[in-house]
């Protein structure tokens, strides 16, 4: 059972994928992403990490497909292109594709044979009741399939990366302003 | 100290980064700061709070350069030299530049000058010196190649440079030697050790630091580039070609007396003695105002190195001083002329002076009074001081000193009857006008201090004895001091009468040709002749030098072009073919290179590479 | 055959592949982004497989980090790329030759 759903997800992700770097327009390129995407999530439920598989939805077949959609239609570029197969560039991206297939696959071979052990049971996701002492040694963070457990090991061992996160979010977001935002002398002389 | 020696530092920096084309700001910050060395010295001399401090500047394992200073009575005779004088030349290049193109880079040239020239007084070891006085000669490079477009004084410069480095490269030999066989390059220890140790002083010591005393003071053999150092703007000529620079040669000697071996001792003295004879002579046959103050410039120093090597440090000093005092006076007077004629410099040309500049022609007849050793002026003291020493030590080099004593009144005469009596032989001349106040100001400052330079009971002026105190006691105390110094009264006025009389006889005032030349053509030519050392060097240069110089071109094609540069920029731009590979200016042929990275990475990580 | 870990991380490598294809074989900038959250993706699933194999937490809290700076990522691209348009009137990359020599 276990198996055949790995089989379908995992064509569910690598079909689509396939399909949307060589389809010509983008804005199919960009349904195909969101159907490579759902795939992914179903391949996080299958590994157990239930959260992430919502976040991979939610995050990004959810925001930012949506985002690469909203430009396609905002500029209007959803214009076929030629993909010139016979081309130099081209070819040399089909080898190196073939290339990497070798390396990437063999790389993986054999390693980690055998079926995913069960989950053990965890004793972290018991209620906090201390306060976190942030300057004790980071706990171990046992593979668990709660959401809580998440919330724990952001706000202890990866307090400051988390935060770092969040100034480079906002960041980001400042940056995107500037950047779209048209500049009047430049904007004019465009147009006029 | 430490003020005094980095103010002209900072005015340096300030034109050369700010100021380059703002020529009349330069001037003023330039002159600014030589006032405020002026005023500092000042303090510091009557004051006598002298410091001797020391900064360690850097450290190569034994080896230590420090930044020191080194104050004693040499140290404030030589800083009043420097600092009054040169402000006083500062304010007339004020004048003399007036319309300078170059303004600026001149100004900027003095300050830097005075900066390299102040540390050589202040320097307490020989490092130091050596570097301050690398700097003195290239701020003189940089100031005699003022008027650099034309051919005579871009070749000066270099004359000048070059001629220097020989005498340098003995100089800093013989730095080394006294590093490596005493142990320190500290004047003060240095000083000990010889006191202590006097076998370890070497005969080779001293002649190799004489070599840099030959280069700077422009001495046998090396002498031939202060006559054509006149190619520049004449009050640098005053500064740094008569007063302060080439003196530094017998500052530096004097500081370092105590290295000098006897032996050497006297070849300086009849090396000085022969080039107090031997520039008069050349002096003679001169056309060229500047010309005949440069020689004569030669021919004093001549007299500073024979009274050091006849072992009288201090009237060598006290020679300098009054030498700086009225030969300086007599360059800013020829500067006041050249100024008034339209740049005229041919004596011959000029005439009758004394009626349109007045204060020149007053100030300069003291100058060549004084110079010629007329009674009661300042080189009447120094410079019988030199030939009573002389005559006591030894009848040779009083019978040569003799002559050049009666030989500089000579030139002095032809050269003050005939530019400033007489009748005018030039339009310019004719035209000639007294220059401004703020050029003739430091000439009548300069002419008093000719005047007053040689009373040491004087205010002030006997704060500048202190460094001459002892050898001028030593000397009275010798034996025959009285017989001779009576017999110099005597054979002194004879020198400067029959000096100053049989010019004036001879050329007669305001003359426009050369008598000597008119009427004794085969003695004149014999006197040219006297220049032969320019000859002779032209002669090396072209017959051994350039052969030797061909053989290191071809050298230096062959492996240092062809190999070295060639080879490394064959590879650089075989690389260079390479590289520009990767700079596709497209964004897929960076794409692919990260491919080919993320392939070689795994390959890596597989092992089947490395 | 039951399935392991090797699976996934198979799975995870011809994403990674395509990804990488994506980019060097596509001109439109917006694909080559596209491909680029792939390969994004392609680690993510090897990341997650390896802490669920691993029993450990900290590769999914690192997926986690991967998608918020994926989407920062995208976010500025994305701005980038209009910024572009409107200056270039095209995204095709083989336009964008401005460094060429």
């Amino acid at each position: 059972m276990l198996n055949l759903l790995f089989y379908i997800f995992a064509t569910m992700t690598l079909v689509p994928a396939f399909l949307m770097v060589t389809s010509r327009s983008p804005v199919s390129g960009a349904m195909y992403m969101i159907a490579s995407f759902v795939g992914m999530a179903c391949l996080f439920v299958l590994l157990e990490a239930f959260f992430l598989a919502i976040l991979q939805v939610l995050v990004y077949a959810g925001a930012i497909m949506v985002l690469f959609l909203f430009i396609i239609m905002l500029l209007d570029m959803d214009e076929a292109e030629d993909l010139r197969t016979k081309s130099l560039p081209s070819m040399a991206a089909m080898i190196a594709f073939g290339l990497l297939l070798v390396t990437v696959l063999s790389f993986f071979k054999g390693s980690y044979d055998g079926p995913l052990s069960p989950i053990q049971a965890t004793t972290t996701t018991t209620v906090v009741t201390e306060a976190i002492d942030l300057k004790a040694k980071p706990p171990a963070l046992p593979f668990s399939t709660k959401a809580r457990t998440f919330g724990y090991g952001l706000f202890t061992k990866y307090m400051l990366p988390f935060q770092v996160t969040g100034i480079l979010l906002l960041i980001a977001m400042v940056g995107v302003i500037v950047l779209s935002k048209r500049h009047e002398a430049q904007g004019g002389k465009q147009e006029g | 100290m430490p003020t005094i020696l980095l103010t002209p530092l900072i005015s340096a920096v300030i034109i050369a980064l700010l100021l380059r084309r703002q020529g009349n700001l330069a001037a003023g910050v330039s002159v600014a700061a030589a006032g405020i060395i002026c005023v500092l010295s000042l303090k510091l001399i009557f004051g006598k709070e002298g410091l001797n401090t020391s900064y360690k500047w850097l450290e190569l394992g034994a080896l230590q350069i420090n930044l020191g200073f080194l104050w004693d009575a040499n140290t404030a005779t030589m800083l009043f030299v420097v600092a009054f004088v040169g402000f006083w030349i500062h304010v007339f290049s004020l004048g003399y530049m007036h319309n300078d193109e170059g303004k600026a880079r001149y100004f900027g040239g003095l300050s830097i000058f005075m900066f390299s020239m102040l540390g050589i007084v202040f320097a307490d070891n020989l490092f130091m010196i050596f570097i301050f006085w690398e700097l003195v000669g290239f701020s003189s490079y940089m100031l005699i190649a003022h008027y650099h477009k034309t051919d005579e004084a871009s070749r000066a410069c270099r004359k000048a440079f070059i001629v220097n480095r020989v005498g340098d490269l003995g100089f800093v030999l013989g730095i080394l030697l006294t590093f490596w066989s005493l142990g320190t390059a500290n004047i003060s220890e240095l000083q000990a050790i010889a006191t202590q140790h006097p076998d370890k002083i070497t005969n080779t010591i001293g002649l190799l630091l004489m070599c840099g005393f030959i280069g700077k003071s422009a001495q046998f053999p090396l002498h031939v580039w202060l006559p054509d150092a006149m190619a520049g703007p004449t009050p640098v000529s005053a500064l740094i070609h008569a007063a302060t620079m080439v003196a530094a040669g017998i500052y530096f000697l004097i500081r370092i007396q105590f290295l000098i071996t006897t032996d050497v001792l006297t070849l300086i003295v009849w090396l000085g003695a022969a080039m107090a004879l031997y520039a008069g002579i050349c002096a003679l046959t001169q056309r060229d105002i500047k010309k005949i103050l440069a020689y004569s410039t030669l021919s004093q120093l001549g007299y500073m190195s024979a009274a050091f090597g006849l072992g009288y440090t201090g009237i060598a000093l006290f020679h300098l001083t009054t030498h700086a005092f009225f030969k300086a006076l007599m360059f800013l007077g020829s500067g006041s002329v050249i100024y008034g004629c339209h740049h005229e410099q041919d004596i011959f040309k000029m005439g009758g002076l004394y009626k349109r500049m007045p204060v020149t022609a007053f100030t300069f007849g003291i100058g060549v009074l004084a110079i010629s050793g007329v009674p009661f002026l300042s080189g009447f003291f120094s410079k019988d001081a030199i030939l009573i020493a002389a005559n006591l030590k030894s009848t040779p080099i009083f019978l040569v000193l003799m002559a050049a004593a009666v030989l500089t009144a000579f030139y002095m005469g032809r050269l003050y009857w005939i530019t400033f009596l007489g009748k005018s032989n030039s339009e310019h001349a004719e035209h000639a006008k007294e220059t401004p106040v703020v050029m003739w100001l430091p000439l009548v400052v300069l002419a008093t201090l000719s005047i007053i330079g040689g009373y040491q009971n004087f205010p002030y002026i006997k704060e500048l004895f202190h460094a001459f105190h002892g050898s001028l006691e030593k000397l009275h105390h010798e034996e025959g001091h009285d017989a001779a110094h009576n017999l110099l009264l005597v054979l002194g006025t004879v020198a400067w009468v029959v000096g100053l009389g049989g010019s004036y006889i001879f050329y007669k005032a305001g003359s426009s040709m050369d008598n000597l030349e008119r009427q004794q053509p085969k003695l004149f030519g014999i006197l040219r002749k006297a220049l032969f050392f320019d000859p002779l060097y032209n002669f090396y240069v072209a017959k051994i030098q350039n052969k030797v110089a061909d053989i290191i071109d071809v050298i230096d094609k062959l492996i240092i072009q062809g190999v070295l540069v060639r080879g490394s920029a064959g590879i650089l731009y075989v690389t260079g073919l390479f590289t520009r590979m990767l700079h596709g200016g497209n964004l897929q042929y960076y794409s692919f290179w990260v491919a080919i990275g993320v392939l070689i990475l795994g390959a890596f990580a597989l092992g089947w590479i490395g | 055959m039951t399935i392991g870990i090797n699976e996934f991380l198979t799975v995870s490598g011809l994403l990674f592949s395509i990804g990488m294809f994506g980019v060097l074989f596509r001109r439109n900038t917006i694909i080559m982004l596209m491909s680029l959250e792939l390969m994004l993706n392609a680690v993510n699933l090897a990341l997650v497989g390896f802490s669920r194999h691993n029993q450990d937490l900290d590769g999914s809290l690192f997926v986690f980090f991967i998608i918020t700076v994926a989407a920062a990522e995208v976010a500025v691209g994305l701005a980038i790329l209009v910024g572009l348009y409107r200056k270039r009137e095209s995204v095709m990359a083989d336009h964008l030759n401005l460094l060429n020599d």
